[in-house]
């Protein structure tokens, strides 16, 4: 069974076609990248995946389930690590944690301080998010996301912003997560981080999927040594806004 | 919207309050306990200032007249505040919510904890501005003991009233609106600091619309010795509105977070 599985995806804003049909399968046990320039939907499809969203046209279900459906079920079966750092900044580092276990309905037990640990935090656990660096904020994004265990984590540009250092240091975590057998979702217009960590990868631009494989097949079929070679290739070198 | 979006689950409801619980606990000395004053402040300038001069009202002494008053807004205030900014805040400007509603907690689940969280503040408020009346001797019922209750349920409408304005504006300029159109003028003309049984009819047939001159009526006659019916029947009022209002922030919310 594949973790998602959209057929002809569709999300309007008003005028805007952000996601214009697209289609994909995203198998269980991968990191799946979507790479795009700025506005080319990738956002967009990461929220209607995790219910922030809602789905204007087409199927799209997400670990066996109608994500239209079965909200619920879903958002208590995957995590989430958003492109804004929305942490509660009224709480701890460690009540952050203790807070997602409880939106899940989950008891705080000794997953947080294991997390508090997989994420090189614990030193933290007192602090307040305010007092964290970058990287640290990141981090304690990708620990609340794996509060509940999830079987796929979607991750929305998660090194953005970052330094080589912290970089590394989430590809890292994302490394463990998949030899554990977490499907990972990753957004990102990094094309060395698509290359490093994405067994599968899409291409969007304009709302729509114009290309997908391995990094290593798009790289033989567009004849590209890198992957930034193929993306300007497919979306162009002239800028957009 | 279907049903399974408006009906909300109780427990994910109870899970966003005990978190807002948690914050209050550890901020009310700072930030939160100069709120306890202002109608204590009332209290002492009108009820022992003014009530000096004016002894009685319709037969009960002025102090206790508005100390009774004062309980209902005390609830007014503290539930407007904490559905308006506090929410405003959550929803814009750190995007709590978006990290709230990508667990197993949805939109409506979402409003109903933050009215009962806004009631439960209320009550803390009002209940702590209930025992100073007290101890000023200003209550005379033993029916007073069930106030709490009903400044929950106070506290619940102005909850659910400020969270459906909050739902609906764009900006935070709109709150002078709220504040200075509907929350002041609910806090002068509502029958706290005078009765409004000499006034016109039409001073009557505007102040029933209100929730305010409600909560003041129940308050008033749980403190100096209720009609039971009319206390219900008020309280009935505020059941009803809080209830129909419930669909708005629903969906305005939704359309806002969930686009």
């Amino acid at each position: 069974m594949s973790a998602v599985s959209a057929h002809g995806l569709v999300k309007r804003y008003g005028e805007i076609l952000a996601v214009d049909g697209i289609d994909f399968e995203v198998p269980a046990g991968v990191c799946f990248g979507f790479l795009g320039p700025n506005g080319a939907g990738k956002t967009t499809t990461m929220k209607m995946i995790y219910g922030l969203a809602e789905v204007d046209a087409g199927e799209l279900s997400v670990l066996g389930l109608d994500v239209r459906r079965k909200r619920r079920e879903v958002k208590a079966r995957i995590g989430v690590v958003p492109q804004e750092q929305n942490l509660d900044r009224e709480l701890t580092v460690r009540e952050n944690l203790y807070v997602q276990a409880l939106y899940h309905g989950l008891p705080a037990d000794g997953r947080i301080d294991e997390l508090l640990d997989f994420t090189l935090l614990a030193g933290r656990a007192d602090g307040k998010p305010a007092e964290l660096s970058g990287g640290m904020k990141r981090r304690l994004l990708i620990a609340r996301a794996l509060v509940n265990r999830p079987e796929l984590v979607v991750l929305d540009e998660p090194t953005t912003g970052l330094d080589p250092q912290a970089r590394l240091a989430v590809w890292g975590l994302l490394d463990r997560l998949r030899s554990e057998g977490v499907t990972l979702l990753v957004t990102t217009h990094y094309m060395e981080e698509a290359e490093r960590i994405c067994d599968r990868l899409v291409i969007m631009d304009e709302g729509r999927i114009v290309t997908e494989g391995a990094p290593r097949d798009l790289l033989e079929r567009f004849g590209e040594p890198n992957l930034e070679g193929v993306f300007l290739r497919i979306t162009g070198h002239g800028l957009r806004e | 919207m279907t049903s399974a979006e408006l009906v909300p689950s109780v427990p994910a409801a109870s899970r966003v309050w005990r978190r807002n619980l948690r914050v209050f606990s550890k901020v009310w000395k700072g930030a939160l306990l100069p709120q306890f004053f202002d109608p204590l402040f009332y209290l002492l300038a009108l009820g022992f200032g003014l009530g000096t001069y004016l002894a009685t009202i319709n037969g009960i002494p002025y102090k206790q007249f508005v100390g009774a008053g004062l309980m209902s807004s005390a609830v007014m205030w503290a539930a407007s505040f904490e559905t308006t900014w506090n929410i405003f805040f959550k929803m814009e400007e750190t995007r709590l919510y978006d990290s709230v509603l990508a667990t197993p907690v949805e939109v409506q689940d979402l409003v109903l904890a933050e009215v009962a969280w806004a009631a439960t503040r209320a009550v803390i408020y009002g209940t702590t501005f209930t025992l100073i009346v007290a101890i000023f001797g200003l209550v005379d019922s033993p029916w007073a003991v069930l106030t709490p209750l009903f400044l929950a349920l106070g506290g619940a409408c102005f909850g659910m009233l400020g969270l459906t304005f909050t739902s609906l504006i764009r900006t935070m300029d709109w709150y002078s609106f709220y504040y200075t159109l509907f929350i002041t003028p609910l806090f002068l003309f509502s029958g706290i600091f005078y009765p409004l049984d000499r006034l016109p009819d039409w001073v009557h047939v505007v102040a029933w619309f209100t929730p305010l001159y409600h909560l003041v009526e129940i308050t008033r006659g749980l403190v100096l010795g209720p009609d039971a019916l009319s206390v219900l029947g008020n309280a009935l009022w505020l059941v009803v509105v809080t209830s129909v209002l419930f669909v708005i922030p629903v969906s305005a919310l939704r359309r806002r977070l969930v686009a």
